[in-house]
């Protein structure tokens, strides 16, 4: 024990990002990097990527590690792919007519919602008698067509009584699990909150699932530490928390990356920009922390109650697709390929035909022939290959990668839409490949892990079919890159909006956008318009140093690329502090006229204390020692190490006060 | 470990079900090594989860021959059934003396799939029963009593199976639950406890005399 090695306290950091799958062997106290691992990210399963991290960074000795901390996108891509289970959301005390009218039947993340009798007021009492019979009619009729059931009674952050009956009866007919809206969010909005519900019911498997396989492959290493999950806003929760609440990892990888810029750049006030293989994200870092978005999260079309980082994303990263646009303009994504310096390198056969292809004229070299499509593994399940062309395409793909006219021709079909390869591609069967940002990097020079040449080649079949040098086209795609970021960062910070980059034109009419563009190019003989930044940029992400030069340069700030910039998001993982924060309402009781004040209640997640007239002040002192209590044994509870608490209380009109109490610590390691 | 506790956890539950539904029958060894294998998981869990049923007393370690399910004989099924109908009873009862409005509505709610299921989905009956049994005990309002009739609940689970193919009690058993709910309403506590008693003693004379005809 005594022994210097063993009181070394290591963690380990990983994020899963849309490419890569990023580990980082971090010693906790003196803050020194010890060892990273990069391994590609497998969506069809995102245990798998982490496993392989898991297995292949280099630990000395497994008993060191203290602790293991994981951001995911598991969950926005679970929601965006509909990968979630099942879910039956019973709605307690919600107008029909007014959600139909409204159309919001279609925000609440489920086909399967039910109007159910019951729900409160605006002060906490009782609208109409819960209908417990006809909900446990329902829940019956329904329990054998999911997987889980979520219930959101109306005004249940003032009193949860109806969704907590709910709860202690329909555990009593099923099985499922349950998710019950008001602990979710004490947020007002009801129909946020049945979407947050439902959203978390529909994930409880797929996170337990990860959690158990995470756990699984630092088993398989002899690592017995504590497990945290990185939430939207950047803060840590234990795994078990995660396991109740995976609706709060939402965002949780661009979170966690700008908190990972800032621990390594040391800056309270910056914009981090994130850029990884297939989107670069931007988030703001203010007094040390990352700003939190106001609005609750949004996933794809759903707006939930979550809290989450103030985030912006733009699809555009290092193997990013470059194509070609309307009136040959240079499109740079949205999709991510593999860059065809990869893809040579891998497959040799790639490299000559590229050389056949530069040697043929113009016309018969158009770019599409730079798109490859090829075989990643094969399908385990033969019902993906059901349809004949999915069949053939298989086939044909297993004598190595072809490029998509060959494939069109071969599968005699117009256009490689009518392939219908969309299952392929998503379960990771196929692959494409074409030119991309890591390409003219190869060209450059600049970085050149892969072959060089299939590069060169590219890029001269890309420039030969628009009569231009390669340099210009290449100078002409960065620009494009840079015009697309400083785009992204001046409508994240400014919360305006302005015509995307990709959509082209430069209005004659249109001030805002010429003002744009004259700031990025800096054409006008007479006028100088110009964006600075107050803060510094703090890049992040291996493409980062290649993208973000051009980028600080015409937002007249400095770029600042901390040592390790291309592990950061993995040491936001590990850099976040544990929080949990806890809600206590205080809010008048009423007599039947509504307007006399009898006296008031204090209302947590789980109870309801009375108190009696006149003594709001004696209420509002217990509702902020409750809520202090709660937070702290909460934190505890979640992993945290002697959190500080800190409470405030905002009133919400009406004489409704809301507390809150958070607390914050470091993460507990483990011994 | 966590890990294992999260394995163990998975395999106590595969184990558990597949003795209490004869999968494993009384008196079949117990290989390890071919557990964790179809449960696609580490030898240390099963054997963590054999440890567990063991102290549940549905798994007999022995010194030279390794693991047994453990056998069912008669005695066992009458100092079980001794607990059960004392704790049932009392259970009945205190529910008639508490049971509150919500309590009611899972009764009824649970009555009423029960008259939907038909004899020959006996496994969802059993489930019902059981569900039955524990909203009872929930309207006792007595955590201990409740946390006690669920350990014996699933001892008696295996003995069900073991008489399932000769047992015709179900249905009946579904009228035992209507005048029970009746009697509950009501709040009658005698009457509650009568049913009660009764519907427990006839399963475990039916079990009984079935188990002896085996011998």
């Amino acid at each position: 024990m005594d022994k210097d090695n063993s009181s070394r306290k290591l963690v380990l950091g990983i994020d899963t990002g849309g490419t890569y799958t990023d580990g980082v062997l971090l010693n906790y106290d003196s803050r020194e990097v010890l060892a990273t691992h990069k391994s590609l990210t497998t969506k069809r399963d995102f245990a798998i990527g982490i496993e392989r991290v898991i297995e292949g960074i280099a630990i000395e000795d497994p008993s060191e590690i203290r602790m293991v901390s994981v951001s995911t996108t598991l969950a926005t891509n679970a929601i965006a792919e509909g990968k979630g289970k099942r879910v039956a959301l019973l709605l307690v005390g919600y107008d029909p007519e007014l959600i139909s009218s409204f159309n919001m039947g279609a925000r609440f993340a489920t086909p399967n919602y039910y109007y159910c009798d019951g729900g409160h007021d605006l002060y906490g009492r009782e609208k109409q008698e819960l209908d417990l019979p006809g909900i446990l009619d329902k829940i019956n009729e329904v329990k054998r067509d999911v997987d889980a059931i979520a219930i959101s009674s109306y005004f249940s952050p003032l009193n949860p009584e109806h969704e907590n009956r709910v709860y202690e009866a329909a555990s009593r007919v099923c099985d499922l699990p349950i998710v019950l809206g008001h602990q979710l969010s004490t947020r007002l909005g009801s129909v946020e909150r049945a979407t947050t519900a439902a959203l978390n019911a529909s994930l409880l498997a797929v996170l337990q699932d990860f959690v158990i396989a995470v756990r699984r492959a630092m088993e398989n290493r002899h690592i017995d530490a504590p497990l945290m999950m990185v939430r939207g806003d950047g803060t840590l929760m234990s795994d078990e928390f995660a396991s109740r609440t995976p609706v709060e990892t939402i965002h949780s990888g661009p979170a966690a990356s700008a908190i990972g810029g800032r621990f390594l750049s040391g800056l309270d006030d910056a914009l981090v920009l994130d850029v990884g293989g297939t989107t670069t994200d931007l988030a703001l870092i203010e007094d040390g922390e990352v700003t939190v978005s106001e609005e609750g999260a949004t996933v794809g079309d759903y707006e939930t109650a979550v809290s989450a980082a103030d985030l912006f994303s733009v699809a555009l990263g290092g193997d990013s697709h470059i194509t070609l646009g309307r009136e040959k303009h240079i499109r740079l994504g949205p999709e991510r390929v593999l860059p065809l310096a990869h893809l040579a390198a891998d497959y040799p056969n790639v490299k000559s035909r590229l050389r056949a292809l530069a040697r043929r004229t113009w016309s018969e070299a158009s770019p599409e022939w730079l798109e490859y499509w090829f075989l990643l593994r094969e399908p385990e399940d033969s019902r993906v290959l059901q349809s004949a062309h999915a069949k053939n395409l298989v086939e044909l793909l297993d004598g190595g990668p072809k490029p998509v006219p060959e494939i069109i021709e071969h599968l005699d079909v117009l256009h490689a839409a009518q392939i219908g390869a969309d299952d392929l591609w998503r379960q990771e069967i196929i692959g494409k490949a074409g030119l991309t940002p890591t390409d003219l990097l190869h060209v450059e020079g600049r970085y050149t892990p892969w072959d060089i040449e299939a590069s060169e080649l590219a890029l001269q079949v890309f420039s030969q079919y628009q009569f231009e040098e390669p340099d210009e086209i290449r100078d002409r795609a960065w620009r494009q890159a840079v015009e697309m970021i400083v785009h992204a960062a001046v409508t994240f910070l400014s919360k305006q909006t302005l015509a995307p980059p990709t959509e082209g034109g430069r209005e004659k009419d249109d001030i805002a956008r010429w003002f744009f563009f004259n700031s990025v190019y800096n054409t006008h003989p007479h006028l100088e318009t110009l964006f600075r930044l107050r803060e510094s940029i703090v890049g992040i992400g291996a493409p980062a140093s290649f993208f973000l030069e051009k980028v600080a340069e015409v937002l007249h700030t400095d770029l600042i690329l901390p040592e390790h910039h291309e592990v950061a998001n993995a040491l936001g993982a590990i850099a976040g502090s544990v929080m949990v924060s806890e809600e206590v309402l205080v809010y008048p009781r009423l007599d039947s006229s509504g307007l006399e004040v009898l006296g008031y209640y204090v209302q947590t997640s789980e109870d309801r204390k009375d108190f009696d007239d006149e003594e709001l002040k004696e209420s509002l002192a217990y509702a902020k020692d409750l809520a202090r209590e709660r937070a702290l044994g909460a934190a505890i509870r979640s992993g945290a190490d002697n959190p500080e608490v800190v409470v405030e209380m905002e009133t919400e009109g009406l004489d409704t006060y809301r507390i809150r109490a958070k607390a914050m610590g470091n993460p507990r390691l483990a011994r | 470990m966590q890990l294992v506790g999260v394995d163990a956890q998975r395999a106590h539950e595969l184990v558990w079900e597949k003795i209490t539904t004869l999968e494993l029958p009384p008196g079949a060894p117990i290989n390890e090594q071919e557990l964790a294998e179809e449960f696609d998981m580490g030898v240390t869990p099963v054997r963590e989860a054999l440890k567990w049923l063991a102290h549940e007393n549905l798994v007999d370690v022995t010194e030279r021959h390794g693991l047994y399910v453990a056998d069912v004989n008669v005695e066992d099924l009458q100092q079980l059934s001794e607990m059960r109908l004392s704790l049932e009873s009392l259970s009945a009862r205190l529910a008639a003396e508490r049971v509150e409005s919500d309590d009611l509505v899972v009764l009824q709610a649970l009555r009423k799939e029960q008259a939907s299921v038909t004899p020959e989905e006996s496994r969802d009956l059993f489930d019902l029963d059981h569900r039955f049994h524990q909203a009872v005990a929930k309207a006792a309002h007595n955590k201990y009593l409740a946390q006690t009739l669920e350990r014996l609940f699933g001892l008696s689970r295996r003995l069900w199976y073991l008489a399932l193919p000769h047992l015709e009690l179900l249905p009946a058993s579904v009228e035992k639950h209507l005048d029970l709910v009746e009697a509950i309403e009501e709040g009658d506590a005698d009457r509650a406890e009568e049913i009660m008693r009764k519907h427990v003693k006839e399963f475990y004379d039916e079990v009984r005399e079935i188990l002896e005809a085996q011998k």
